[in-house]
């Protein structure tokens, strides 16, 4: 089954008087309980890849499915709802709210689908103590290492059980063991049949998964698949 | 989102904030405090004011001249018909001069020497502390007799001893015979500041003529009082021969119609009053609003954050929406809290006790709620409309 689903994608922007193309004609398909990794260097429309597929931003031309739903279809409301449900988000700099406890941190998703407060507390906790995070429930994102913190991120973006993880440059802030750590999380997590997409410019931590986008200059250079 | 998460995430926010939340609040806490305070003393004088002239009787009618002249005027005689007439319980005529009251030859004082009835300290609703009033008999005989107001008597330091003995007005020995109760000042013709004498010993020792300043009419309780007016009104204009055509060498007035005006003049008072304090109020709103979009800015990766876990636009504008209505909603309850306080402290000073108005206290509070909407919305608009992917980038 067909998870996402990109057809001559592009997304230019008006910079001053110039149109600037930051992604042309990308054309790929990502399968349900696939690992896929996103690597190209820095300017090569990575980021603006990831925006499209988690649906933060609409592609300005081609054609993007999710989940068998057509984004260039959709209402900004419709796309949240597709952030609150299907995708879970882990960025590069931890994105935790500040001043926020780790569980509401990890509730917050829950709240914007309206699931009662108890609910929401109990469920987060449960998904902290799985990554191994009880003993952190009340901490806030200053009181923790970088490590931890990305943990609270990576289980606020599974807290909702979507059917895609969208990482980008998880391990981009931390320390060689600590981003190891974190990518073996994410082969676990890809391993019990989560759809998982990487976005990095590391080729070694892209190895690790079942296949590698190249990205370059807003446009798709290669595709491999894992030895 | 429900309101009751929107409040847990708005105090939430404020507790991590609280010297920032406070001093957003004070505009609020000082505009409404005053709105609240000044409207508390504006209704504090109102009633002060309603109840000193409610005192003076609010079946009195007075019939003084006008028109034609300051020498033209009413007469014994007309008071005399006046009492006469349907609904009409008691009239007090009135005669007044200006003359030296002197208890000795070195404790004298100048006062007004007002000539009258018998029924005036009825009429007039004022009430004797020593003594009796002028009695029906010294003013048929005109006898030198004499009620001294509660200031004259103090000025002269006469006090209950003092019934029996003369005082001279103008030279000539008067009888004291009732000293009257303090009343309170009110207008020109301060009651306590005057003596009272009868109306024909005025006419016979000190001012030529019979020619009347006023008449106190008191009507009957429960008569129609526009009946009554126009009954003297009539009466009047065909003793002074007045021609169908022509104006009225008299005018009526009515005690309670002073109190109507009295009333809507203060209402006005307390309205302007409110409306400068509001001022303060529309000034701590605009601080709000220079808060909210503060926060707005330097929040703006926390709305990426949350609109990349799902939140809508319509979540992140009511989130803002309602930090900015708790800040002038809260700020609203302690400014009335504090105003009510003031109130209570002003009126207990100037005597006129405590007025508590549920409506201030809702007006109030829905000031502080609108105010909150007007300048929230604004800044939680500006939150709302951020695009994530910008916002996410923002540091």
């Amino acid at each position: 089954m067909n998870l996402l689903q990109l057809a001559n994608v592009g997304r230019s922007y008006e910079m001053g008087s110039e149109l600037v193309n930051a992604l042309r004609g990308v054309s790929m398909t990502v399968n349900e309980g696939e690992f896929v990794a996103i690597v190209g260097p820095s300017g090569s429309g990575k980021s603006t890849l990831m925006n499209i597929l988690g649906c933060l931003d609409r592609p300005t031309v081609g054609r993007y499915v999710i989940d068998g739903r057509d984004v260039g279809s959709l209402n900004d409301n419709d796309l949240a709802s597709i952030r609150s449900r299907t995708i879970g988000f882990v960025f590069q700099n931890y994105s935790l709210l500040p001043g926020t406890s780790a569980v509401d941190n990890v509730a917050t998703p829950l709240l914007y689908q309206g699931v009662p407060r108890r609910a929401r507390q109990e469920r987060a906790a449960a998904e902290l103590d799985r990554l191994g995070l009880g003993a952190r429930l009340g901490h806030e994102p200053t009181q923790m290492s970088g490590g931890e913190q990305q943990r609270v991120a990576i289980a606020r973006a599974l807290v909702t059980n979507p059917a895609l993880l969208l990482a980008d440059e998880p391990t981009g802030n931390l320390a060689a063991r600590q981003g190891e750590e974190v990518i073996a999380l994410f082969v676990e997590l890809h391993r019990a049949g989560r759809t998982v997409v990487l976005i990095t410019h590391n080729p070694e931590i892209a190895a690790v998964a079942d296949r590698r986008v190249h990205l370059h200059d807003g446009t798709i250079v290669e595709m491999a698949t894992a030895a | 989102m429900s309101t009751s998460e929107l409040l847990r995430l708005a105090f939430s926010r404020l507790r991590r904030s609280r010297a920032r939340a406070a001093l957003t609040m004070l505009g609020i806490i000082i505009g409404v405090a005053s709105v609240v305070a000044l409207v508390g003393v504006g209704r504090g004088t109102t009633a002060n004011i309603t109840a000193s002239l409610s005192s003076l009787g609010t079946n009195l009618l007075t019939v003084s001249p006008s028109g034609r002249g300051s020498t033209s005027g009413l007469t014994l005689e007309d008071a005399t018909a006046i009492g006469q007439l349907d609904g009409v319980q008691a009239v007090a005529p009135e005669i007044q001069t200006q003359a030296t009251v002197a208890a000795s030859a070195t404790n004298s004082t100048s006062t007004s020497v007002v000539g009258t009835s018998s029924a005036y300290a009825y009429v007039r609703a004022y009430e004797v502390w020593q003594g009796t009033f002028l009695s029906d008999v010294g003013v048929d005989q005109s006898l030198r007799l004499v009620v001294l107001g509660a200031t004259v008597a103090s000025d002269l330091g006469l006090g209950a001893e003092a019934l029996g003995s003369t005082v001279t007005i103008s030279g000539l020995p008067f009888e004291i015979v009732g000293i009257l109760q303090a009343k309170g000042g009110s207008g020109f013709n301060d009651p306590d500041d005057q003596v009272y004498v009868p109306i024909g010993t005025v006419s016979k020792y000190f001012v030529g003529g019979g020619s009347v300043r006023t008449i106190g009419v008191s009507v009957v309780e429960g008569a129609d009082m526009q009946a009554v007016r126009d009954g003297i009104s009539e009466d009047l204009r065909i003793r002074h021969g007045i021609g169908s055509g022509d104006d009225d060498d008299f005018s009526i007035f009515d005690q309670a119609q002073l109190l109507e005006v009295t009333d809507s003049i203060s209402g006005t008072l307390t309205l302007l009053l409110g409306g400068i304090a509001s001022i303060a109020l529309v000034v701590g709103g605009i601080g709000i609003m220079n808060i909210m979009l503060v926060s707005v800015r330097e929040r703006t990766r926390e709305i990426g954050i949350r609109k990349a876990l799902g939140a809508r636009s319509g979540d992140i504008l009511s989130q803002f929406l309602v930090e900015a209505l708790t800040l002038s909603v809260l700020g609203g309850l302690i400014g009335i809290a504090i105003g009510l306080a003031a109130s209570f402290v002003i009126g207990q000073i100037a005597g006129w006790g405590f007025i508590f108005d549920p409506l201030t206290v809702i007006v109030a509070t829905i000031f502080s709620l609108a105010v909150g909407v007007v300048f929230g919305v604004w800044p939680a608009r500006q939150a709302a409309q951020l695009d994530p992917v910008v916002a996410l980038r923002f540091e």
